[in-house]
């Protein structure tokens, strides 16, 4: 029983410690905001055309108090499915290190009524092909993230929608690679044919 | 009356910038000197290993915009990556021999002209396949190494082709962190001109492209074979023997000791290409640090290499005016040792300074032992140089396949474990060096031969039949060996003119 309680203590002054260093946990943290985006679960947007608009609120069944947001930041996060075999994209819960959200959509004084909460984005041309929802979070004065919300479930399988990005090919770029290659092997051809023929003509007849 | 050989009775012997000898091999270097046939030679080869390098190599530093764009998982990269390295391993060994029957400027220059559509190509990959494709055939440049390896040993005299050796694989091997350093600026470049960045990075695989097309014409047109001329045209003239690829083949896999240091050398240069792969990525995500941090230490990785290696081939020079092919043995053992514990130590060390303080010392001994070890290729057969060169070469790249395929794929192994463990293994695989004898010099265990009058003439003449003896075929070997008396060490007679004073077994 006493070491039980001391373990809990310890890891109660752990968490503490580390929210205190800076280094906030998301599991920490509160689903204090509501996020609705336009997208429908599903739905493919195309990179560089569609929009997104995204509306936040502060969660009326929360009981604590908006009063310390100061800054809100929206953020387009890849689902699960996106983030296999991707270490790159993996889930931290410590924030510094997660890198669940790597895309800022804006980063906006706080105010939880229209029309400062709510934004329209155009996808970016550098968003990569991948499943997203998106997450606000909620940051004090301190830049300490202390509230979130986003637009899919506890486990994120809800509500996903995906972006087609653009490929960054142009035919004038297939086409250059194509005669550039074309004249390389052409002319390493034509060089050996070239060799020949002076060979040919420079040989003294040979008996 | 002395009857001379019969190399004096053909037309007088080229005027050359540099002091040869009888081979007509420099016995001197100059680096600022791009003089015909040997300097000449030896720029071209490294330039154009160099470039094949920046372009094999491109893809890493890009990688993390690359696979946001082709939507790559952590096992495509990976598989690119040892795709990329695996291509070389039989594209070295048949250039070996390319360069034995073809010449290394024809076979150089159009392995780098065929492979550069590889790299073209990159610009238009749409997949993780195409991806892995285009990095598989442009990795088969890589082979460039043997023929540069070849042309310096075909350019360069017995006293100073460790030197020359090292330089040019040495700066060769530059390529692999300098582009660590190009292929981000030239990205970047071209994305504030106003390229998205999904177009800019196909657009910056243009330059190792174009770069490659250039140097393999700088080659084709600017290089030459052999002292005496290009090889087709000494086939010619009857001053040099067509070669039949079937008997230098067999010449060349047929000796053990290529086998051997095919195996040392992946343990080397194989571990070389491995950390290039993987290092990156460790330091960033061991110590936090930022992509470009991470990207300049794995830089500084590879760019030791300008003077590592070559320091290699000049520490293995001045070890055999002592102690002969011997000293060689032991250095090559004792530096690449070294390097398998410094290796072992990285995997442990747990702190940024100390990391890099050890990566730096482990790349100098790495890259010696790489050095060192294309010190002693050219002593292991005259007639297939071109063939053991490739073997080893060959064989350092399936080091470096092995060693990312057991201990770098998937997370069977933390990075850090995967690194002690890979420094284990350079341990156990270098001791095979010690089976290395040549009968005329010695090995690392024993004296040469009791046999006292079995001398270099006997080695190097016995890959030629006495059909091909009586045709003449063998006299180049002769020369050479009579060239290589130097690798007795300090304890020889070494007359001035450079006849055999030792050996009875000289017939003319």
């Amino acid at each position: 029983m006493g070491t039980r309680a001391v373990i809990l203590a310890s890891l109660l002054v752990a968490c503490l410690a580390q929210a205190c260093d800076g280094n906030v946990l998301f599991s920490s943290l509160s689903r204090t905001l509501v996020v609705e985006a336009s997208p429908t679960a599903g739905q493919v947007l195309k990179s560089g055309e569609d929009k997104i608009k995204v509306t936040w609120s502060f969660n009326g069944t929360y009981s604590g108090k908006d009063a310390d947001y100061k800054t809100v930041k929206v953020k387009l996060c890849y689902a699960p499915v996106s983030q296999k075999d991707r270490g790159w994209r993996k889930t931290v819960d410590n924030l510094k290190k997660d890198k669940t959200c790597p895309h800022l959509i804006v980063a906006r004084p706080y105010s939880s009524s229209a029309p400062n909460n709510s934004f329209e984005w155009t996808v970016t041309k550098d968003i990569p092909k991948a499943t997203y929802f998106i997450r606000v979070y909620a940051i004090n004065a301190s830049a300490n993230d202390v509230g979130y919300g986003q637009t899919t479930n506890k486990n994120k399988t809800t509500n996903l929608f995906e972006v087609d990005a653009i490929t960054g090919r142009h035919t004038s770029l297939d086409i250059a690679s194509v005669c550039f290659s074309a004249f390389s092997v052409l002319s390493l051809a034509g060089f050996f044919i070239g060799e020949k023929r002076r060979a040919k003509k420079s040989s003294p007849p040979h008996m | 009356m002395e009857i001379e050989p019969p190399e004096s009775v053909v037309p007088p012997p080229a005027k050359f910038a540099l002091p040869v000898d009888s081979e007509h091999m420099a016995t001197e270097f100059r680096f600022f000197s791009i003089a015909k046939p040997h300097m000449s030679a030896f720029h071209l080869s490294w330039v154009s290993f160099f470039t094949c390098f920046v372009s094999s190599f491109a893809a890493p530093p890009l990688i993390p915009i690359i696979r946001d764009d082709l939507n790559l998982t952590a096992t495509d990269i990976g598989n690119a990556g040892i795709a990329s390295v695996s291509g070389a391993v039989f594209a070295r060994l048949a250039l070996g021999a390319a360069c034995d029957v073809f010449g290394p400027r024809l076979a150089s220059s159009s392995l780098i002209i065929l492979t550069a559509p590889a790299v073209y190509f990159t610009s238009i990959a749409s997949s993780p396949v195409s991806f892995l494709l285009v990095r598989f055939f442009a990795g088969f440049s890589l082979a460039t190494f043997v023929s540069s390896q070849f042309w310096t040993s075909c350019m360069f005299s017995a006293n100073l082709v460790g030197t020359a050796n090292g330089l040019s694989g040495g700066w060769g091997n530059l390529g692999g962190g300098a582009t660590q350093l190009i292929m981000p600026f030239v990205f970047s470049v071209i994305r504030d001109i106003g390229a998205v960045k999904f177009t800019a990075w196909r657009i910056a695989f243009f330059i190792p492209a174009l770069l490659q097309t250039v140097t393999a014409f700088a080659v084709l047109l600017c290089g030459q074979d052999l002292p005496d001329g290009n090889l087709q045209r000494l086939h010619k003239e009857g001053d040099k023997p067509k070669e039949d690829f079937s008997k230098v083949f067999y010449h060349g896999i047929s000796n053990y000791r290529g086998w051997i240091l095919a195996l040392t050398y992946g343990y080397c240069f194989g571990v070389e290409l491995t950390v290039d792969n993987i290092i990156a990525e460790y330091f960033y995500d061991r110590f936090d640090l930022k992509l470009s941090t991470a990207g300049i230490i794995a830089a500084t990785f590879g760019l030791a290499n300008l003077f590592s290696r070559p320091l290699g081939g000049v520490l293995s020079d001045v070890v055999a005016k002592r102690f002969g092919m011997r000293g060689r043995l032991w250095t090559l053992w004792t530096v690449q040792t070294i390097g398998g514990i410094l290796c072992v130590i990285l995997g442990r060390m747990g702190s940024l300074g100390a990391s890099v303080a050890v990566i730096v010392a482990f790349s100098i001994f790495c890259q010696a032992a790489s050095g060192l070890t294309y010190s002693v290729v050219p002593f292991v057969s005259r007639r297939s140089l071109g063939v053991i060169s490739g073997m080893t070469g060959g064989g350092g790249n399936v080091g470096a396949v092995v060693t990312q395929l057991i201990f770098f794929k998937g997370s069977r192994y933390s990075k850090e474990r995967g690194i002690t463990l890979m420094g284990i293994m350079i341990i156990c695989c270098t001791l095979p060096i010690c089976l290395i004898y040549f009968p005329q010099w010695g090995g690392m265990l024993c004296g040469p031969s009791s046999n006292k009058s079995f001398a270099e003439e006997d080695y190097y003449l016995s890959e030629w039949s006495s059909l091909e003896k009586d045709i003449g075929f063998h006299h180049e070997s002769m020369k050479f060996a009579s060239n290589s008396r130097s690798e007795r060490g300090k304890r020889s007679v070494i007359s001035t003119t450079g006849a055999a004073s030792i050996s009875p077994s000289i017939q003319v």
